[in-house]
């Protein structure tokens, strides 16, 4: 299946910023080979990640990140709401929490080289799958999950294959026109109802493992919306580890290599047709479960509930918060989508506003929000 | 059929002639330009304001549809675009700002000229008749005047010291400013360029089809079709992608008229699986 | 890596308190309603959210003008607070969320079909009463009991219109065209199955368009080769109406064209000429022969307000007003939605903007939803004809 190839020793050395550093127990155990690799990262001017060889305080340094992100969203957010009484919160920040799954898996297609403007296809799908599934089939909402997660990354495969070979913007606008054929399948079809779209969708129902109810039904809840909110933040939280520890692992450092020159990985013997296909339909699948939890939402799904504007706003997500960073995609919907939300007070000026400060905030900062943090870095 | 073919090169001419600009700023600059529909329809609205309301000779509103465009475009690239790919490391960063600028000129433009439709009176009226065919006079002219764009702009290109420069830059800029072009000037020289045949064909289709404020979004991603079929960067493939799917919607419409639901999603499937035959388009060069 | 929490963390708290210091309350002598607006007013499709809120600010800034309205004892200044959902179903949810948020418990909108089902859930939980200018029979019929349709809908208006042409006009056949997205396609689908009953020939129904269609010369030059006597264009937007009715006569069409939704005549003047002439379409309080004079100032107070009249407000004024008559005849709903739905039933006043003076506002739906849903809006079937509007007749829905 696949083969795992160790790193060429001089794409490091070639370039000089070649490849993404190696997990931390193998840098701790100081390879040569990866050492060097993991030297020419840090020279490099991207850090993805800022990743440096764990010294023993930084490794205590991102633990307590990780803890002070954990306690920001699943406490003290829901704190500050409930204290505040500002519920249309929970569904904005699920929202975002929902996009940045999907924009996450745009950002593995940037991650390996490619521009994919075509995530809102799969949200689409994704959606599609789990509320046929649920309304028409009675499947638990909750197995729906997965099942959309891997209808999109299968299906994705069949796409991948012959798309992927494209490069630059050729990739970028199949992607495109893809999303408007996800479309157009959806109003052709009559699984998915065509234009009248699937409604009055169930509420997830309730988990049980033996006879206990670990997760209660939807609608007995008072506010189902907070449900949403910690079901979509601790599915962002997954994903966003998952895909954080696959850019840290020996796949990661071959998709990296793909990003750099797939003709060289290619000729080291990375089998990239293979890594392509992996990488597209891991995106996919985080496109597919993030649409799945809004159908779950909604209560509804039509063909127009994932368009271009989507697919398009997923890559944007990625760039706002800088593509050099795991967390990017995950920030830059937070800016985008709340920021929306925050000016609606602005009523006929809102788009101008919006637009305008986004203008500003790509000259200021041409690489994303996080890129202030290597500024930091670099300063003393 | 006469009729069917007819469509597709009247259309096939406007789109060729909206690929142009998209595509030319694509080679000198390697932007992506997500804001060339908004082009279009300002120019659309400069033709409206200077031909439907200020009465002006249709000419006129047409240099001033270009003009403003001219200005627009290498105020954008000056100030903006050239910034951003100086302070990027990776130049697809210029959508995000391509994407911004869209916006911003969707929201202005609604807010200048209103959500409504807008549309002016007919430069020339009348029909032309022959046997099956019927062509109004007035497209017979607008797409007279595409194709006499599009032969200008070639002939620019190929025999004029800026064309020639232009061309070098797309080819490869580093040899390009190597040799002593201005790389920075014919930057802006092109982008300028750009959107002032965005303008103009803008300017020009006011006239069948009129401007509203929010077909921006939906025309660039149509211009980006056609770039892709011909092949980006590349002047022929602007053209030949133009025409194409003037053809394929005109005769997909026609053929595939009892399946009409299915029409569009046909005509996409189509693109998908040529561009997978032939990743860099019909006549491009392999891109990155 | 290791910031970002706390830069999100911070991001966070200061976006929340900047939300809660935009929502300070209008100033004003009299209590403030609040009236809710979710729907599309930005993006391609503007033009159809945009009629509705300025019919809303028009009518609100008029009543304000003079004192505010007297609901029950108290007399209320009418706020509009507006929800820009750019068509899309999951900032609609969002919108609806903050209409919630705002205490608000009547919203007009949304404009689309999608984003009128994904906001049912909120707005069944938050009981607030929505008014959207969608058709789908599900959002009506019971179980859900929220939602009012604020317009007459393409499968009640479409049966009138075709039946009149049929016998006023010897209309035999029928072709369909559409846009191919959710709203068009299903009005379209209403349409074919209504002109079946009626028992006319529909020559083409399949027939779609892409929505940024811009040259609709070849999408008709099929269907015009079949030589319908009626072309519908189903749930067309105004922005397209006249490119299509454009294109159909300069290839040579001589039949009827008509739509189900409402049109703006300067658009169609603008847009198509002369070509536009016999054009028929729906509109609500629309021609000068059935307007009452709180129209016409409703009409100028409009133009003064922004400019320029948009025709698709003849039928866009009625939610705000319906919304404050209801809420005069039973005062408790104002914050008590069951109360509103108890009134409903029973519920009439006046119409003001009709001369007819035994024209009155009241609810219907009973006959397509099962309960009363539905704005009782005069189906007006207008005829276009040299820049204006001739009413062609009137109808009722029940």
């Amino acid at each position: 299946m696949l083969r795992m190839v160790p790193l060429p020793r001089f794409a490091g050395e070639e370039t000089g910023a070649c490849c993404f550093p190696p997990p931390c127990s193998e840098a701790k155990r100081g390879r040569g080979t990866t050492r060097r690799v993991v030297e020419g990262a840090r020279r490099s001017a991207l850090g993805y990640l800022g990743d440096e060889p764990m010294s023993r305080t930084q490794g205590a340094g991102r633990a307590a990140a990780v803890a002070v992100f954990l306690a920001a969203v699943f406490v003290a957010i829901p704190w500050a709401i409930a204290s505040t009484g500002r519920t249309d919160l929970y569904y904005t920040l699920s929202s975002v929490a929902l996009l940045a799954i999907a924009s996450g898996g745009v950002w593995l297609t940037f991650y390996i080289g490619r521009i994919n403007i075509g995530q809102g296809a799969w949200a689409l799908a994704g959606g599609y799958a789990s509320a046929v599934l649920v309304a028409t089939y009675g499947w638990s909402f909750w197995l729906s999950l997965p099942a959309a997660g891997l209808i999109c990354a299968f299906a994705s495969v069949l796409v991948g294959l012959p798309i992927l070979r494209l490069r630059g913007v050729y990739f970028s606008m199949v992607t495109l026109v893809l999303t408007e054929v996800a479309r157009l399948t959806a109003l052709a079809l009559p699984i998915t109802n065509g234009a009248r779209g699937i409604t009055s969708i169930p509420t997830p129902g309730p988990i049980r493992l033996f006879g206990l109810t670990i997760v209660p039904a939807f609608d007995s809840l008072a506010e189902p919306n907070r449900a949403f909110y910690f079901l979509s933040a601790a599915m962002m939280t997954l994903c966003f580890a998952g895909l954080w520890r696959l850019v840290h692992s020996r796949l990661g450092q071959l998709f990296a290599a793909l990003r750099q020159n797939e003709d060289l990985a290619s000729s080291m013997g990375v089998n990239v047709p293979l890594l392509r296909v992996v990488a597209y339909a891991i995106s996919s699948f985080l496109g597919g479960v993030g649409g799945a939890i809004f159908v779950a939402i909604a209560q509804s799904i039509y063909p127009s509930s994932f368009t271009i504007n989507d697919s398009v706003n997923f890559m944007l997500n990625c760039f706002l918060g800088g593509l050099g960073f795991v967390f990017g995609p995950m920030l830059g919907t937070l800016v985008l989508y709340f920021g929306w939300d925050l000016l609606f007070q602005t009523g006929p000026y809102q788009l101008l506003i919006y637009s305008g400060s986004m203008i500003l905030l790509m000259l200021v900062l041409p690489n994303g929000i996080l890129s202030l943090l290597n500024l930091r870095r670099r300063a003393p | 059929m006469e009729q069917v073919i007819a469509n597709g090169l009247y259309l096939g001419a406007q789109y060729a002639l909206i690929a142009l600009g998209l595509t030319l700023i694509f080679a000198l600059m390697n932007v992506l330009n997500f804001a060339h529909g908004q082009m279009y329809v300002l120019g659309g609205f400069v033709v409206y304001q200077v031909y439907g309301l200020m009465k002006l000779p249709f000419v006129v509103a047409l240099v001033a549809a270009a003009a403003t465009l001219a200005v627009l475009g290498a105020l954008l690239e000056r100030f903006l675009f050239r910034t951003v790919i100086r302070r990027s490391e990776r130049e697809e960063s210029t959508m995000l700002l391509a994407a911004g600028i869209a916006y911003f000129l969707d929201a202005a433009i609604l807010l200048m000229f209103g959500e409504k439709q807008r549309g002016v009176h007919k430069i020339v009226s009348g029909v032309f008749v022959w046997d099956n065919l019927i062509l109004p006079w007035d497209r017979i002219l607008v797409a007279g005047l595409a194709v006499l764009f599009i032969v200008a702009f070639i002939l620019m290109m190929q025999y004029t010291k800026p064309g020639r420069a232009m061309r070098a830059m797309a080819q490869d800029r580093t040899a390009a400013q190597l040799m002593g072009v201005p790389v920075q000037f014919y930057g802006l020289v092109g982008f300028a360029l750009g959107a002032m045949l965005a303008g103009l064909v803008g300017g020009l289709l006011v006239t069948i089809t009129g401007v509203n404020s929010g077909i921006g979004g939906p025309i660039s991603i149509k211009a980006f079709m056609m770039v892709m079929i011909g092949g980006a960067g590349v002047t022929g493939g602007a053209i030949a992608g133009g025409f194409i799917l003037g053809m394929l919607e005109s005769v997909g419409l026609t053929v595939l008229h009892a399946y009409g639901d299915l029409t569009y999603l046909a005509i996409f499937v189509a693109m998908m699986i040529f561009l997978a035959i032939r990743p860099n388009g019909l006549m491009g060069k392999p891109w990155g | 890596m290791s910031r970002f929490p706390s830069i999100r963390a911070g991001l966070l708290g200061l976006a929340s308190a900047l939300a809660l210091s935009l929502a300070a309350p209008a100033d004003a002598a009299n209590p403030v309603l609040k009236i809710g607006f979710v729907g599309v007013t930005s993006g391609p499709a503007a033009a159809w959210g945009t009629s509705n809120v300025r019919s809303m600010q028009t009518l609100a800034e008029w009543w304000n003008s003079q004192g505010g309205v007297k609901i029950g004892d108290k007399t209320y200044d009418i706020d509009v607070v507006t929800f820009d959902d750019q068509k899309d179903p999951k900032r609609a949810i969002a919108g609806m969320e903050k209409m919630a948020q705002e205490g608000i418990h009547y919203v007009v909108g949304p404009n689309v079909d999608d984003g009128a089902a994904a906001v049912r859930p909120v707005a069944e939980k938050a009981g607030i009463i929505y008014f959207p200018y969608a058709f789908p029979k599900e959002l009506y019929a019971k179980p859900a009991s929220n939602a009012v349709l604020g317009m007459v809908a393409s499968y009640q208006s479409g049966p009138a219109i075709y039946k009149y042409l049929k016998e006023k006009k010897g209309v035999k056949t029928v072709a369909f065209v559409a846009a191919n997205e959710s709203d068009p396609l299903s009005q379209r689908d209403s349409g074919v199955a209504a002109a079946k009953a009626l028992g006319l020939d529909v020559v083409a129904d399949k027939d779609t368009y892409q929505n940024d269609t811009r040259d609709f010369t070849p999408v008709l030059t099929p269907i015009v080769k079949l030589k319908p006597d009626l072309l519908v264009l189903s749930g067309v937007a105004p922005a397209n109406a006249p490119l299509l009715i454009r294109s159909a006569r300069e290839l040579g069409f001589t039949g009827l064209i008509s739509t189900e939704t409402a049109q703006d005549a300067k658009v169609l003047e603008e847009g198509a000429g002369d070509l536009a002439n016999g054009f028929i379409s729906v509109g609500g309080a629309s021609t000068p022969e059935i307007r009452s004079k709180a129209m016409e100032e409703f009409i100028e107070r409009y133009t003064k307000k922004f400019g320029e009249y948009n025709d698709e407000s003849n039928t866009k004024v009625y939610a705000l007003q319906y919304i404050v008559d209801t809420l005069k005849a039973d005062p408790k709903a104002i914050d008590n939605v069951d109360e509103f739905k108890k009134t409903i039933d029973a519920f009439s006043a006046p119409n003001p903007y009709l001369k007819d003076s035994s024209a009155s506002l009241h609810y219907v739906g009973d006959t397509s939803f099962g309960q009363k849903r539905q704005l009782a809006v005069p189906l007006v079937v207008n005829e276009y004809q040299d820049g204006k509007f001739k009413t062609l007749f009137v109808a009722n829905v029940d």
